[in-house]
């Protein structure tokens, strides 16, 4: 059951923290208090700072995964948590930088 | 014992009633595996009826055909057949008629759950068959859209149809994920790793979890949308509260992940035969595996992209579309696999391989036209157009049908012992490619000129005659293709060409055994030291029969097969599967009685109904088991080995976890509905929120803290030698004041039809008093089952299982406590 859990962690902590900024995005849009933040609107800094925490996240799971005390032992299940690991970080980085880019309540 | 001796042994023990009898109480993998694709394919055929009906009609311009209220009747019920009724249900028949040959097993996890599936999916399917006899099939098109569908809008019984039709039939999905899951993770043949494990056995065990997870927030949404037009709670209703886009998020988070979890198996097919035709391995098997776990749980983030064109934020639109295009990479991984693999081997155009040609050109043609609709303003542009029908089809058809007609072909062998006879498949295959082709790229086209989906008829000035009748020629074109298919199938059932053992050299254990299958399917389970165990043994089915593996000695009249270690597969619990029954044709009609008195609105037959499905159940567990000590049993090769009933995780207990994943998925999406109702809903905040009640906030986590303690303990002390009924009974009390504390928050809770959150507080109560009272119920089936002696220090598994669902509700009581009481506490 380990070995199921090291393949599927990465990614499913991604879709955790995909849908939950996603949810978060609804909310901090739904009581924006419209006052300036500090030199950003307040929106997108809680927002880019939820995208910053998922990065970090899926980089401590991926180090984990290379551990050599959390980590699979070489072979097979190794690999494939390893490639895990880097599908979650990918898929943090391409699908929650709109965070950074777009505008956040328009 | 002879090979002879052997077989006469083992057919005894595992063979089904003679006669058609047989077909009501078998739980036999081969027999049910082959009922789930016949009765699939009979609604492959239905919904290609219909596909018929919908192109006849659009041929011309004008059309008199048919109107427009039977037209919308014949494309809800062509989307719903296609999707409900054949997709899923022939990859179920698929896999429990292959995963335990491919395994080195002798049969699934729980054979009457799979008889039980079957049943629930047979008599659910003809109840929206007979809606479409009848003329009062769901006409409100397959994702069924409030307000469209709601009381108002679709005052008829056709909406009641799909919603407690598909619910019925989802049930049996929901038994074969965890059938499956569990089969693959503990039920294999000794030696085999994680990475030993057949392609396709990865697939669908990806697959199964994508259905555990997938399938329970639809689930939810029909359970809403019914009470709403049964009982007026106003879900989706805006002027009191509720918000119809909690339906499409609802029904796409189930919707988008469907599309994965039809092409994946269909992929696992491929990755399966393809390897075989170019007479070499599968290039890159690891990265397949790796590509197959991410596209599944990608799917599950892309489910807003179905929903661009609904107001959603820049920000949403840009999150779902940057998911969208990156699905597009694992999908890559996997086509160049298959690229690869014909590179590095030495293709022959044999006819699975001709299918799988006809796969790849489609499926890339529909992967590319998905990246496109992902594109927002692209999206924008098409939407609602016969171009996103197209898209689909080329998806659907290009990346399950192709691949599955592969499979037929390639199995066909396997499951009727015959080769075929007449050769009419490679033109039936010219015939399918190039009526599918004229059909969808005419419809691509046509979408992009403005037609609508889903229109009953046009005008000639519209400019699209011609492209539709063309576009009905193809389709045409291509049912005789398949109509080439079936009788090539029922040719080769019954013109006696034998097929050699292994026609296509294989390397996998489907093949290691006799065709047609026998009904044990192993004469002794092998050891596997590859993932092409006949590649490196050929001698290998000789052996099995021979008896050379383990458990090969047929006694006691027992079903006997292994569970093993997950990681290491070596042998860790003897497993004794129960024998022929009808008790899941029986549970599946009181089930389906349950929900025909929903259907119909007999709600006094409903609780009677519940009554036979818990008197059922009971009877059902009650059979297993043994009232001795068995102790460790012998397998073959001087290893001795526990029984499934003196261990601390029993099959039961695996079967728990992955259907409390589904549960949990379930509840999550409840939480999901209110949080989005609470903060998207423009009939939000509600006139009042419910005061916290103190008795109720102190009795309920008590009695789900008592309910854990109390079967917690009785694992305990009987593992010293105790006597668990003590703890039994106080595991019981826990259930009966949890379920007092429930009724109490039921009984404060608003009025649930005022208001989407007095709806929404009704259906958390509702969901913890059924769990209270599940989990009372088992401990008083644990008690029952120890006074009667089935439980010792030994036999200790039933009380395990009772553990995990009291830890579930432990949580669940702590969540829905929390979400009734905490707005009216901070308001």
């Amino acid at each position: 059951m380990k070995d199921l859990l090291r393949i599927l962690v990465s990614p499913v902590i991604w879709l955790a923290s995909f849908s939950a900024i996603y949810a978060l995005h609804g909310l901090v849009c739904a009581v924006d208090p419209g006052m300036p933040g500090p030199g950003i609107a307040w929106p997108r800094l809680v927002l880019s700072l939820a995208f910053g925490l998922a990065i970090l996240v899926q980089i401590g799971l991926l180090a984990l995964l290379a551990s050599a005390r959390f980590g699979a032992a070489p072979g097979f299940v190794r690999f494939v948590s390893l490639a895990g690991g880097w599908v979650g970080l990918v898929a943090t980085v391409w699908t929650l930088i709109p965070t950074l880019a777009t505008t956040p309540c328009g | 014992m002879s090979s002879l001796a052997r077989h006469r042994g083992l057919t005894a023990i595992w063979s089904s009633e003679r006669g058609w009898k047989g077909w009501f109480s078998t739980v036999n993998h081969n027999d049910v595996g082959l009922m789930f694709l016949v009765t699939a394919s009979f609604y492959f055929l239905v919904g290609g009826i219909l596909a018929m009906l919908i192109r006849a009609q659009l041929a011309t311009p004008h059309s008199a055909f048919a109107g427009p209220e039977i037209y919308s009747q014949i494309f809800t019920m062509h989307g719903t057949i296609m999707m409900f009724l054949f997709a899923i249900p022939m990859i179920e028949g698929l896999a429990i008629y292959l995963l335990p040959k491919m395994l080195g097993t002798r049969d699934l996890a729980y054979p009457r759950l799979t008889a039980y599936g079957f049943w629930c999916y047979f008599f659910g399917g003809a109840m929206l068959l007979i809606s479409l006899l009848f003329g009062i099939a769901p006409d409100g098109g397959w994702f069924m859209y409030p307000p469209l569908t709601g009381k108002i809008y679709s005052p008829g019984i056709n909406t009641d149809f799909w919603l407690i039709g598909i619910t019925f039939v989802e049930i049996s999905a929901i038994c074969a994920a965890v059938e499956f899951t569990v089969t693959i993770l503990k039920y294999r043949a000794p030696g085999m790793t994680l990475g030993k494990m057949p392609i396709f056995a990865w697939y669908m065990l990806v697959v199964s979890l994508m259905i555990l997870t997938g399938f329970p927030p639809l689930i939810l949404g029909s359970i809403l949308l019914e009470l709403e037009r049964a009982f007026g709670m106003p879900f989706f209703q805006v002027e009191l509260g509720g918000d119809s886009l909690l339906w499409q998020h609802l029904f796409w988070l189930f919707g988008h992940p469907e599309v994965y979890i039809i092409f994946l198996p269909a992929a696992g097919v491929v990755s399966t035969i393809l390897p075989v035709m170019s007479s070499t391995t599968l290039l890159g098997y690891r990265w397949v595996v790796a590509a197959a776990v991410a596209l599944a749980i990608l799917s599950f983030g892309l489910w807003v992209h179905h929903m661009f064109t609904t107001g959603i934020p820049h920000m949403g639109l840009a999150f779902f579309s940057a998911a969208s295009t990156l699905v597009a990479v694992p999908t890559a991984v996997q086509v160049f696999a298959w690229i690869g693999t014909m590179w590095k081997g030495t293709p022959h155009l044999r006819l699975p391989m001709l299918h799988i040609l006809g796969f790849f050109v489609t499926f890339v043609i529909g992967g590319l036209t998905g990246v496109m609709v992902a594109v927002v303003p692209f999206d924008w542009q098409v939407h609602d157009t016969a171009f996103v029908t197209a898209h689909l089809h080329y998806v659907l058809f290009g990346g399950f049908v192709f691949p599955v007609l592969a499979g037929i072909y390639y199995w066909l062998p396997l499951v009727t012992g015959n080769r075929r006879f007449f050769r009419l498949g490679e033109m039936a295959f010219a015939l399918i490619f190039v009526g599918f082709h004229v059909t969808f790229l005419a419809m691509h086209w046509v979408g992009l000129m403005g037609q609508r989906r889903r229109i009953s008829t046009y005008a000639p000035e519209d400019g699209w005659t011609a492209i539709n009748l063309i576009s009905s020629v193809g389709g045409f074109v291509m049912a005789f293709g398949l109509a080439m298919v079936l009788i090539e199938i029922v040719l080769t059932l019954v013109v006696r060409h034998r097929a050699p053992r292994n026609p296509w050299r294989s390397g996998t254990l489907e093949w290691a055994v006799p065709r047609p299958s026998a009904a044990y399917t192993f004469a002794s389970l092998p050891r596997v030291a590859s993932r092409d165990p006949l590649w490196d043994d050929p001698g290998l089915p000789a052996r099995i029969a021979r008896g050379e593996g383990y458990l090969g000695e047929p006694r006691n009249g027992w079903r006997e097969t292994l569970m093993v270690d997950i990681a290491s597969g070596e042998p860790e619990q003897h497993v004794v599967y129960p024998s022929n029954t009808r008790l899941p044709i029986v549970l599946s009609a009181i089930t389906g009685l349950f929900f025909l008195s929903l259907l119909v609105k007999v709600y006094w037959l409903t609780p009677i109904a519940v009554a036979g499905v818990v008197a059922l159940a009971w009877r059902w567990i009650w059979r297993l088991g043994s009232k001795a000590d068995l102790g460790d049993q012998p397998i073959g090769h001087g290893v001795r080995i526990a029984t499934v009933a003196e261990v601390d995780r029993p099959p039961g207990w695996w079967g728990s976890v992955f259907l409390l994943v589904a549960n949990a998925t379930l509840f999550g999406s409840l939480l999901f509905g209110y949080a989005f109702l609470w903060t998207i809903a423009p009939g939000w905040p509600p006139p009042a929120f419910i005061q916290p009640s103190v008795p109720v906030l102190i009795a309920a986590p008590a009695g789900a803290a008592l309910a854990l303690v109390g079967a917690l303990g009785a694992v305990r002390i009987n593992r010293t030698g105790g006597n668990p009924s003590g703890f039994l009974l106080t595991a019981l009390a826990g259930g009966i004041c949890l379920s007092a504390a429930f009724a109490g928050l039921l009984w404060g809770a608003p009025s649930p039809t005022g208001h989407a959150y007095g709806a929404t507080v009704w259906v958390l109560g509702c969901y913890g008093l059924a769990h209270a009272l599940l989990v009372g119920l088992m401990a008083s089936f644990v008690f029952a089952r120890q006074r009667a002696g089935f439980v010792s220090p030994r036999r200790r598994a039933e009380l395990a299982i009772v553990s995990v669902w009291g830890a579930y509700l432990l949580v669940v009581t702590c969540l829905i406590v929390l979400a009734v009481y905490l707005p009216g506490l901070v308001t």
